[in-house]
């Protein structure tokens, strides 16, 4: 199968001009947008914080959330819907409002962290556990062992895990009635002094994380310091390998440029960079690293076969050889993280998001930024060399 | 040529087997990382200045004794800070005395000799030793904690020049660990002299409002139900370092509490203090807390027990940190993650869904696209898939999120390479060779691109490696092994395939 029956001529390099001016407006608008427009948001990981992932039993809406929050003057916290059944939620805190004499901050995090579960649980939840009744959507396993071997000696444990197994499949236990059906299989005499010692909250809490800001800053810095540095060791092989320093700056110049329109496009939406973020931004880099060297590659194999002809009509012949790969391959990428961010769930969706932009726009990078960097920097540092001589 | 083909295809099956070896039962051998199982990340930082601290008391009172029995003489010894103190009020004449009672009793500290001073700076080396032996202490105190609380498969590691990381799986109850980790753990037994009283002032009133030298005052634990100050003597009878065995008992009211045998050698000194002061008190005491302070009805020797109004948990967990020992150093919490197991369960789930669904899609496209071609690709794909999950169990390795982003681009880079030798095989076919040996020149020319490609990446993976730190190290663990990997199915194994398949004559090819 092919999807051109002959190697097409396209001149590419004709819109090397209009490349440069597109990409300068994404990434203008995009900078514009980090610095006076609602800015880029930085997840728990970067910045320092407080990120709960809370479950209810019955769906409520985030203004309603909002609402129960802002009752404890939390109410700017950023609050998101995550998964379809509008039940599952993520609540950022942003700042410390906890003044802490230990010059622990993260205790201040933490107090806020508890603040928010608490807020978020209803009256009759707080009123039921002010009692000394035991939550068993929040309970933890050795507690609910503890509480069980209370009200029956025997098999407890047992009973305890089939209850746990339970709750993590479900994330929260609606009703008792589940718990006498399989799989738990809770007997009537059990259930029956289970429900006078413990309660079904109308929430439960799924993750919570807290960076303080030392943990934050550093995580920043090294993170940085490491792209910085395998970036100078992309430049140095790829000038190595191909016998040219233009080569390498241009690699590097491409792969910026795709971070930066991905980091522009990201900015306009609501999502948060956290470490996984980081992660597909390196794949995107790798991706477009991988696809300039290709074209390179080529470029280098003609070169010694048509020394006479410019550089840039070998350019232009790379790229339209190499057309049908660089669009299969960016085929199959796609397709790969389409099914990422179609099923792999709320974890996994911001990643897959900024991959699916970062694989189309490679294609744009690769065909429309990789060879042109090479022909400026020959004009701008490559004539000099020929005065000199 | 028939040799050839023999090894290589020894050595294909040799690599499968083993992977498959490594991977079998994938339960057990891929370990998966905290967001996708579920459970409790904790970093914290070793206050190594806690370390330089004692030093330095510890210092000032060897010099106090040192110089007292030798006959020198001085009004103060202070402390300025961390690993640097002085003595005030020497007098000149005895300078010479000075200095060789400091070379004949240290080695690890600098001083200098202004007017009636003597300054001591403890030196770099010295200070060095102290900070990096307080972050190993750590870190085993640490490592017996947590392994006495009886969690399956926890991570201890150092990170940096002070941090520890603690990995937990599966605990779903965070605030018990983090408190378990973090108590210093230091357990006296005190002679009580005064108390309970309501406040300092009342307790010193008898003694004329001033601490007398030879004792200190601590306060009660409120967990404990003990509000009040009490007056115990500065010397330990016992200390955490003379137990012998704990474990959780009961008191006689049938309460939870924890009972302890001595050493020899405690249990030698124990029987003293306990003979000699019959009817008196003796504080318990952790963390500058007390905790009980139990008349002494007759002489003990070797064994006894802790009460203080314990829950069941509270006596457990005590016993837990009597066993590990003290913390050379306080630590603080920097970073602290819970994830909840049905998340861990969601993440997991969705996570395999959606990629079995991605590889099936590519897969279906290069068969699509390449025809019988394309099948070689899948079985190259298939096989790398096996090699990174075998590597990564081989490097005991654990699978993040960023470490599926690393497969990630491995994998598409895996195809890649097999779409390159692919398109340049019709290339060479389309200028009329024939198919054995348009794949030989579709291989070798197609070999310095995804050469090229694959190097480069696994460079900046290395370096990504060696300066990032968790989730980065993780991406560039299963990115690296994927390369690799990569090189080996794309090139070898698949021209292997070419080669069984293809005869070295034909015209025509699949693809």
């Amino acid at each position: 199968m092919e999807i051109f029956k002959k190697t097409p001529n396209i001149d590419f390099l004709k819109f090397r001009w209009f490349a440069l001016a597109l990409t300068i407006a994404i990434i203008l608008a995009g900078i514009l947008n980090m610095t006076i427009g609602h800015g880029l948001k930085m997840g728990v990981d970067f910045g320092e914080g407080t990120l709960v992932r809370v479950m209810y039993k019955e769906p409520i809406s985030v203004s309603a959330i909002r609402q129960l929050l802002d009752d404890v003057g939390l109410g700017d916290s950023i609050i998101q819907e995550s998964g379809k059944s509008g039940r599952e939620f993520q609540i950022r805190t942003v700042e410390t409002r906890t003044t802490s004499q230990t010059g622990e901050e993260i205790e201040g995090h933490q107090i806020l962290a508890n603040k928010v579960i608490s807020a978020l649980q209803s009256k009759e939840d707080q009123q039921r556990l002010a009692q000394g009744m035991i939550d068993l959507n929040n309970i933890d396993s050795r507690s609910l062992t503890a509480l069980l071997t209370e009200i029956s000696a025997e098999n407890s444990e047992e009973l305890a895990s089939r209850i746990m197994t339970y709750r993590n499949e479900h994330g929260i236990i609606v009703n008792w009635d589940e718990l006498k059906k399989e799989p738990v299989s809770l007997p009537d005499e059990i259930l029956n002094k289970l429900q006078a010692r413990a309660f079904l909250g109308q929430m439960t809490v799924l993750s919570k994380e807290t960076v303080g800001p030392q943990a934050g800053k550093e995580l920043r810095k090294k993170a940085t310091q490491a792209v910085i540095w395998s970036i100078i060791a992309m430049l140095v092989y790829i000038a190595f390998r191909f016998k040219g320093i233009e080569f390498g700056a241009a690699a590097i110049f491409t792969l910026s440029q795709d971070v930066l329109i991905c980091l522009s496009i990201y900015s306009f939406t609501n999502r948060e960079i956290n470490l996984p973020i980081i992660a597909a931004f390196l794949t995107i880099v790798g991706y477009s690293v991988n696809d300039t060297i290709v074209i390179f590659d080529r470029i280098r194999e003609l070169r010694k076969t048509m020394r006479k002809e410019p550089l840039e009509k070998i350019m232009n012949l790379s790229l339209n050889i190499n057309l049908t790969r660089t669009i299969i391959t960016a085929g199959t990428v796609f397709l790969a993280i389409l099914a990422l961010f179609l099923f792999g769930g709320k974890v996994i969706n911001d990643f897959a998001f900024i991959m699916l932009v970062g694989s189309i726009e490679g294609v744009y990078s690769t065909i429309f930024m990789s060879c042109p960097v090479v022909l400026w920097w020959n004009q701008l540092f490559g004539k000099k060399k020929k005065v000199r001589k | 040529m028939k040799k050839n083909v023999k090894w290589k295809i020894g050595l294909t099956l040799a690599v499968i087997a083993l992977s498959i070896f490594l991977i079998y039962p994938p339960k057990e051998k891929i370990k998966l990382g905290l967001d996708l199982k579920g459970g409790t990340h904790l970093l914290m930082q070793v206050i190594t200045d806690d370390a330089i601290n004692v030093e330095t008391d510890q210092q000032i009172a060897r010099f106090e004794e040192v110089f007292k029995k030798n006959n020198v003489t001085f009004t103060r010894a202070a402390k300025e800070k961390p690993g640097q103190f002085y003595f005030e009020g020497i007098s000149a004449d005895q300078e010479g005395k000075i200095r060789d009672l400091i070379d004949e009793y240290t080695r690890d500290w600098d001083y200098t000799l202004t007017g009636d001073r003597v300054n001591f700076k403890l030196k770099q080396p010295a200070e060095q030793y102290l900070r990096e032996q307080a972050v190993l202490q750590t870190l085993e105190t640490i490592r017996n904690r947590v392994d006495q609380f009886g969690v399956a498969e926890p991570i201890i590691q150092r990170q940096g020049s002070d941090r520890i990381v603690v990995e937990l799986p599966g605990i779903d109850d965070p605030e018990r660990v983090k408190n378990l980790i973090k108590v210093t753990a230091v357990l006296e037994f005190k002679l009580v002299k005064a108390g309970p009283a309501p406040d300092e002032e009342t307790l010193l009133q008898e003694f004329g409002g001033q601490v007398p030298d030879d004792a200190e005052i601590v306060k009660g634990d409120p967990r404990r139900g003990l509000q009040g100050y009490y007056l115990v003597s500065k010397v330990a009878s016992i200390t955490g370092k003379d137990l012998r065995s704990v474990r959780r008992g009961v008191d006689e009211w049938n309460n939870p509490a924890v009972s302890f045998t001595l050493t020899p050698d405690g249990a030698r000194r124990f029987e003293q203090v306990t003979g000699q002061n019959i009817g008196k008190q003796l504080a318990i005491i952790l963390d500058e807390r007390l905790q009980s302070a139990p008349v002494i009805n007759s002489r003990i020797s070797d064994s006894g027990i802790i009460q203080g109004r314990f829950t069941p948990e509270e006596a457990d967990d005590l016993v837990v940190i009597l066993k590990a020992g003290a913390l050379p150093a306080g630590i603080k919490y920097l970073e602290e993650r819970t994830i909840g197991p049905s998340l861990g369960t969601d993440s997991i789930r969705q996570g395999l869904l959606s990629g079995l669904v991605a590889i099936f899609a590519v897969m279906v496209f290069m068969i699509f696209y390449y025809r019988l071609s394309g099948l070689n690709a899948v079985a190259a794909l298939i096989l790398n898939t096996f090699l990174i999950f075998g590597a990564l169990s081989y490097f005991k390795a654990t699978l993040t999120l960023p470490g599926i982003a690393g497969i990630i681009l491995s994998i598409g880079m895996a195809v890649d390479a097999n779409i390159l030798i692919f398109e340049r095989i019709k290339e060479e076919m389309a200028l009329g060779k024939n198919a054995g040996s348009a794949i030989n020149t579709g291989f070798s020319r197609a070999f310095t691109a995804i050469f090229d490609s694959n190097l480069t990446t696994i460079i900046s993976g290395v370096f990504l490696f060696q300066f990032g730190t968790g989730p980065i190290k993780g991406y560039a663990v299963t990115l690296i092994c994927g390369l690799v990997a990569n090189l080996f199915t794309a090139v070898f194994v698949s021209r292997l395939i070419f080669d069984l398949t293809v005869p070295t004559n034909a015209k025509k090819l699949s693809i």
